[in-house]
């Protein structure tokens, strides 16, 4: 069970992260659970510029652009 | 009733004005720099100058630099301002890149310097400059036991090295080189190379229509739709829904919808450039200068994208289509509304309030922009509709240095990052400075003494300067306290 968060303050990127993540996630039937972070101080815990920002098990993997579905699942592998 | 269809009428005269020609010559291009400013410049090529350890006179200009070219959305600005306060350079370089990024970025200038004029964008640039530098020592000199205070952290944030590609420098600077061949008004991009008269017969009773439909007055400074505006009207449609279809996945790959709405988008711009005129043998099209300049840069902007792989031009159109879904919706329904609201004010109004440049009209004109909050690039429409109703132009610059600055919600956000009394500061710094802006810009315009007023912001910032030079040197000794 791998915890998926997505840090972001809601805007239209944040969303399209989500949605390409629980694709990604579904496609290589890995059981997540999704968090979304919108706490300012929350997400400055992680060391991020821009957001959206992926974290996979409290690792950010990705921040300031949208990863595609095939990073996506190489992560979740890792 | 006769109201309601009279103040319908405003609204999309406005609206309609606003989709003409020159506008979207100018926003069309700055959205795909937008966008590729976004996708292709990598952050820590001016994040890097941002760290703790920077000298100040590295920080601020990297701080302002990173406004310009970095932060064209709050997705961007919210943790790069709290980072830049919390990880990095600390409180002033940190406000000087908040309060430069809304004045600061391709879309606010190519925006302003098409409605405005490019002198107007060219001061609001470089006052928003100045003082945004001078607000962020200002705070700066004033907390400087606050970031003294500051533990020191690791620096890895802004540790990461990264240069732009040779391919994303072409592609900026080829877009760069379509929004200028499509915006300014000199030969040879003005001039007439040949023209055909297409056998359109209902050309002139078209026009014709459309002068019935959207009635305007010129002596009011209002512009009526023409024929090469509904053509353009048109083209906007269409690319709407066909990127719609093309760019929404863009992320895992093109399709055929891609390409329809990028060819309908250089068609735009073609289009946009030539010069159609209705007349009784039909319609005569002029291939002007400026489409040739617009047809060789977009072949430029062409030339280089090949070369970019496949991660970063799809990024890049997802950005620019993600700040049109963002922007370009908003500013269709503010533009609308302006129209609405201008047929309300009367120009007395106006005039007795903000007619002249002297301090009660800036105060005036920041007090409405701080209190009055319009969506990204909405402030243009509002500020250009103060300027037809008779505002100076100093106070109007003043309102356009507070509106995007201050807002409930960036004060809300910023409280959220810097806590309330550094809050409270930069507001009244903000407004102040606004006022200051807006004199200085409207004496300028008067006609004062222009030594005068260069002389005085420069000595300005020196004084600041000075005394934050003067804090680092003694900083070390109060500190231990």
């Amino acid at each position: 069970m791998k915890t998926i968060k997505i840090l972001g303050s809601g805007c239209a990127n944040c969303k399209k992260l989500e949605a390409v993540a629980r694709e990604a996630a579904a496609s290589a039937g890995i059981e997540a659970d999704f968090v979304k972070v919108t706490d300012m101080k929350a997400m400055m815990a992680y060391d991020l510029l821009s957001t959206p920002g992926l974290v996979i098990d409290d690792k950010l993997v990705s921040s300031g652009r949208i990863p595609t579905q095939a990073e996506v699942r190489q992560w979740l592998a890792a | 009733m006769d109201t309601f269809l009279h103040l319908m009428n405003g609204g999309a005269g406005n609206l309609a004005a606003y989709l003409a020609a020159h506008v979207l010559l100018c926003l069309v291009p700055a959205f795909f720099i937008a966008g590729a400013m976004a996708a292709l410049i990598p952050k820590p090529s001016i994040t890097r100058w941002l760290g703790r350890n920077a000298p100040y006179r590295v920080s601020y200009p990297a701080a302002a630099a990173a406004g310009s070219l970095l932060a064209v959305c709050s997705c961007t600005i919210v943790p790069l301002f709290a980072g830049i306060y919390k990880k990095g350079a600390g409180l002033g370089p940190a406000i000087t890149f908040l309060f430069f990024a809304p004045a600061g970025n391709i879309l606010a200038l190519a925006y302003t310097g098409s409605i405005l004029g490019a002198e107007f964008a060219f001061a609001r640039f470089a006052l928003s400059l100045l003082f945004g530098i001078g607000i962020g020592l200002t705070m700066a000199v004033l907390f400087w036991r606050d970031d003294a205070s500051h533990d020191a952290q690791t620096d890895t944030l802004f540790a990461g090295q990264a240069d732009i590609g040779a391919a994303a420098i072409g592609v900026l600077l080829s877009l760069i080189a379509v929004l200028i061949a499509g915006t300014l008004k000199l030969w040879p991009l003005t001039a007439t190379l040949g023209t055909v008269t297409l056998p359109l017969p209902w050309a002139e009773a078209w026009q014709a229509t459309l002068s019935a439909w959207v009635p305007f007055d010129a002596a009011k400074g209002e512009e009526g739709v023409s024929l090469q505006g509904s053509l353009l009207i048109l083209l906007l449609v269409l690319i709407g829904l066909s990127a719609w279809k093309g760019l929404e996945n863009i992320v895992e790959g093109a399709n055929r919808w891609t390409w329809v709405a990028l060819g309908l988008a250089a068609a735009t711009l073609l289009v946009a450039a030539m010069r159609l005129t209705p007349g009784p043998a039909g319609l005569e099209v002029a291939l002007t200068g400026r489409a040739v300049a617009v047809g060789l840069a977009m072949a430029a902007v062409l030339h280089h994208a090949r070369r970019l792989d496949a991660d970063a031009w799809r990024a890049w159109l997802w950005e620019a289509w993600r700040f049109v879904k963002q922007i370009f919706v908003l500013l269709v329904v503010g533009v609308f509304v302006v129209g609405i609201v201008r047929q309300l004010i009367q120009p007395e109004w106006i005039q007795n309030l903000a007619g002249r440049n002297d301090l009660l009209a800036n105060a005036v004109a920041v007090v409405f922009g701080v209190f009055m909050y319009f969506p990204t690039l909405v402030e243009v429409p509002v500020a250009h509709m103060f300027l037809d109703l008779g505002m100076h132009r100093g106070p109007l610059l003043a309102y356009l240095m507070a509106d995007p600055e201050l807002s409930l919600q960036s004060i809300l956000m910023v409280a959220a990052v810097i806590g309330r009394p550094k809050t409270f500061t930069y507001v009244g710094l903000v407004a102040l400075f606004s006022i200051v802006a807006g004199l200085s810009y409207g004496a300028w315009v008067d006609g004062a003494d222009r030594a005068w007023i260069v002389g005085g912001l420069g000595t300005f910032v020196a004084v600041l300067v000075a005394a934050l030079s003067w804090l680092l040197r003694h900083r070390a000794i109060p500190a231990q306290v």
